[in-house]
């Protein structure tokens, strides 16, 4: 099991440290770490050198990976369960049997960082638990994570971590990556030139983690003899002493050929990090994942909307009526309520799927961070530096992460304006919206029309950060492109699904969460009667408190062209989640049946009220509904995370500058459209 | 001799050392092997003006606006 910690203003984590491992034993374990007296190991290392993979393949837990810098923003921790020597079980009176003795190790995956010169919150943060905190206090034992095929790069924090003579320990991944550069690694003259056990592993393949688990058991709690330093302040001094100590150890354990051989990525790099090519090709990998998430979700999102509004719904309906509970306000909010709303919300599990699993795919192939590359220029038009593309990216999956990841950038300023351009990165929960409208308003060109609100959502990032940079924020200074590349890969079926599940997992948290909160609320609101002789949950919709209290909204958006208060109400539902917004209409719709008796689909009854609401101009109206839904604030948990991140002051800001936002250029494209559609 | 030139204008694959770089960014560089008299080439250039640059088996995007406040030499 693991847990994710949220660093706060204090950076203190409560370290379940004990004794080194002499004490542990197969009596300990339970709770969120592996027991009070269970040694304490750190996972430490550079970005993107496998810390989280190792963790989640060490701990069987599932924190998000990804082959790009920045991926752990927050300290995940996990038992760790492994077992010991029978020989080396030291409990005086132990009832253990000797064959299954058991070592419960807390494991913590710390962010990465190059070295524990923090330059963002993350790196910060990563000093702060193995040296901020008092001696007691730190882990037993540190294992950093080595890239083997750029060991120089990743020996810095080793030279640090040495000098400072913390119990600690290498574990060299990548060295498969290593061996087709022609670089081979001798792992014993390794431990020899630093000082430390070395044992090579490969946690994608999980191969090499009994070795770990050897070493760790030997090492947990035996302080280093720290690594003499010359005596002086001079940061560039001390620079130097550690870069010679770094190119002795690689000259020491290494042989590579004398010319470098192109690899793979850079062939690769030469073509999706070029000039013109680039960002050709970025657009291109992301219309075609949208493209494929609609058109491949399309037929099983029919297949689940007809098991849902069909059989699910017409059994809950006998069952209920063999309960004696036909017709009443239970069968009312069972089927009109729950399984109306979150049955439609769920047949928009497969689109998510298919969404997880491409963003996976990018992102462990390496691709996301030529992505920064590309737009970095673009960012940069901002006053952002390339990085602060990895959380606006994040975003377009959900907003909530991609407000965390924000950390990694390291000046504040920098982390509230990026914070505050996310909800217009348009995530999946919106997609959902926009593959119905698409669909009903635009047949064949759906996947188009979504395409189109992908780039509305990128030029509104970079609109409304051009705006702040040259008011709010016009006296931030600009921070130049420095990002690791790391080599591409062919993304793994474990980690891929592993992510995906993972994400998905968020997304159907939410469902049952949020959503069905806020459906229960939807169908309470819409049985409360506002005018005399109706009894509860026998209310015409229009004159249900929800009802109401659209309709006092709506005239607000008859510039826009939906002023239906069938639409808005959707709009204030989808202020809470946009998962809810199709929901929302399906439960006002299965209520409010017309006056014809027709039933007739969702569709074309959203359809029929923008037709009314736009005067007959239904496509522009709809494109409008479709900006307004991508520009305005994205959910409460998006809320709640930019409170936590940037404060209730800048969060409220936000709030205000969606709302305008949206409303301006809903009116804009209605009124423009309308004059051509 | 290419003595002391600023590295928009390096050659690409060619081996380089590196002879000053700015205060506000040195330790970052550093700490991705890109130091004071480190050796490393140019591999690509990128959108937007910046490079690839290979140092000691890492790739490292440099953007634009930086690679003229780095000096470097040819080895």
């Amino acid at each position: 099991m693991a847990v994710t910690e949220q660093p706060g203003r204090a950076l203190k984590l409560p370290l379940l440290v004990g004794p080194p491992s002499v004490k542990a034993c197969c009596h300990t374990g339970g709770g969120i770490g592996a027991g009070p007296e269970a040694p304490v190991v750190a996972l430490v290392g550079a970005p993107n050198t496998g810390k989280s993979t190792l963790f989640n393949a060490l701990t069987g837990s599932r924190v998000t990976m990804g082959n790009w810098p920045g991926t752990t923003v927050e300290v995940s921790r996990g038992i760790w369960k492994t077992t010991r020597d029978a020989a080396s079980c030291t409990c005086e009176e132990c009832t253990c049997d000797p064959s299954e003795l058991r070592l419960d190790i807390t494991l913590i995956d710390l962010p990465g960082a190059y070295s524990i010169d923090p330059h963002s919150p993350d790196e910060a943060l990563t000093r702060e638990l193995l040296v901020g905190v008092p001696e007691d206090e730190r882990p037993d034992l540190c294992v950093v994570a080595c890239d083997a095929s750029r060991l120089a790069n990743s020996l810095y924090l080793v030279a640090q971590l040495r000098e400072l003579g913390l119990p600690m320990m290498v574990a060299l991944t990548m060295l498969d990556v290593a061996a087709k550069s022609g670089v081979t690694v001798d792992l014993d003259a390794l431990a020899v030139a630093l000082g430390c056990p070395v044992v090579g592993i490969d946690p994608r393949r999980r191969t090499g983690l009994e070795a770990l688990a050897a070493g760790v058991r030997e090492h947990t709690g035996i302080a280093a003899t720290p690594r003499p330093v010359p005596d002086t302040t001079d940061a560039l001094e001390l620079d130097d002493d550690r870069f010679t100590w770094i190119a002795q150890a690689v000259t020491a354990a290494t042989s590579a050929p004398a010319v470098q051989p192109r690899t793979f990525s850079d062939k690769v790099d030469r073509w999706v990090t070029a000039p013109v090519l680039g960002p050709v090709i970025f657009l291109a990998v992301m219309w075609l994942v949208f493209q494929i998430t609609t058109a491949v979700a399309a037929p099983l999102q029919g297949f689940l909307d007809d098991l849902f509004t069909g059989p699910v719904s017409a059994g809950a309906t006998w069952l209920l009526g063999q309960l004696g509970l036909g017709g009443t306000w239970v069968e009312g909010l069972l089927v009109s309520g729950i399984i109306a709303g979150v049955g439609m919300l769920l047949t928009f599990v497969p689109l998510m799927t298919l969404m997880f699993i491409l963003l996976a795919v990018l992102e462990d192939s390496g691709y996301l961070a030529r992505a920064a590359v590309v737009t970095d220029r673009l960012m940069r038009s901002i006053g952002l530096p390339g990085r602060a593309f990895l959380p606006l990216i994040v975003g377009f999956g959900c907003n909530v992460p991609a407000i965390s990841a924000t950390r990694i950038l390291p000046s504040a300023r920098q982390r509230i304006l990026t914070a505050l351009l996310v909800p217009f990165t348009s995530c999946t929960a919106r997609l959902t919206v926009f593959v119905m409208l698409g669909s009903v308003f635009f047949g064949p060109y759906a996947g188009t029309a979504v395409f189109a609100m992908y780039v509305i959502s990128i030029h509104l990032v970079v609109l409304a950060g051009f705006v702040l940079r040259r008011t709010l924020w016009r006296t931030m200074g600009a921070e130049p492109l420095i990002i690791d590349l790391p080599a591409y890969q062919v993304p793994t079926l474990r980690l891929t699904a592993s992510v995906t599940w993972v994400r998905l997992q968020g997304f159907l948290k939410t469902a049952s969460g949020i959503i069905v909160a806020t459906v229960c609320a939807v169908w309470l609101l819409q049985s409360i009667p506002t005018t005399p002789g109706h009894a509860f949950g026998e209310v015409p919709v229009a004159e249900s408190a929800y009802g109401v209290a659209a309709q006092s909204i709506t005239p607000v958006f008859a510039p826009a062209g939906f002023a239906k208060w069938e639409t808005t109400s959707a709009l204030v539902v989808g202020f809470v989640a946009k998962e809810a917004v199709i929901s929302s209409w399906a439960q006002t719709y299965a209520v409010d049946e017309p006056a014809d008796g027709t039933p007739g689909t969702l569709g074309e009854r959203v359809r029929a009220d923008f037709e009314s609401s736009s005067g007959g101009h239904p496509i522009p109206a709809a494109l409008a509904f479709m900006v307004f839904l991508l520009a305005y604030t994205p959910c409460v948990a998006t809320l709640a995370a930019q409170w936590r991140e940037i404060g209730a002051r800048w969060t409220l800001f936000g709030i205000g500058m969606q709302l305008v936002t949206a409303w301006l250029l809903a009116v804009a494209v209605f009124q423009i459209g309308r004059l051509f559609l | 001799m290419y003595v002391g030139s600023d590295l928009a204008s390096a050659p690409l694959h060619t081996a380089l050392t590196l002879v000053h770089a700015p205060d506000s960014c040195r330790q970052r560089l550093s700490s991705l092997g890109l130091r004071i008299g480190a050796p490393f080439s140019l591999v690509s250039r990128t959108t937007g003006g910046g490079r690839v640059a290979l140092v000691a088996g890492s790739r490292i995007a440099l953007g634009s606006t930086l690679l003229a406040q780095l000096r470097v030499e040819v080895r």
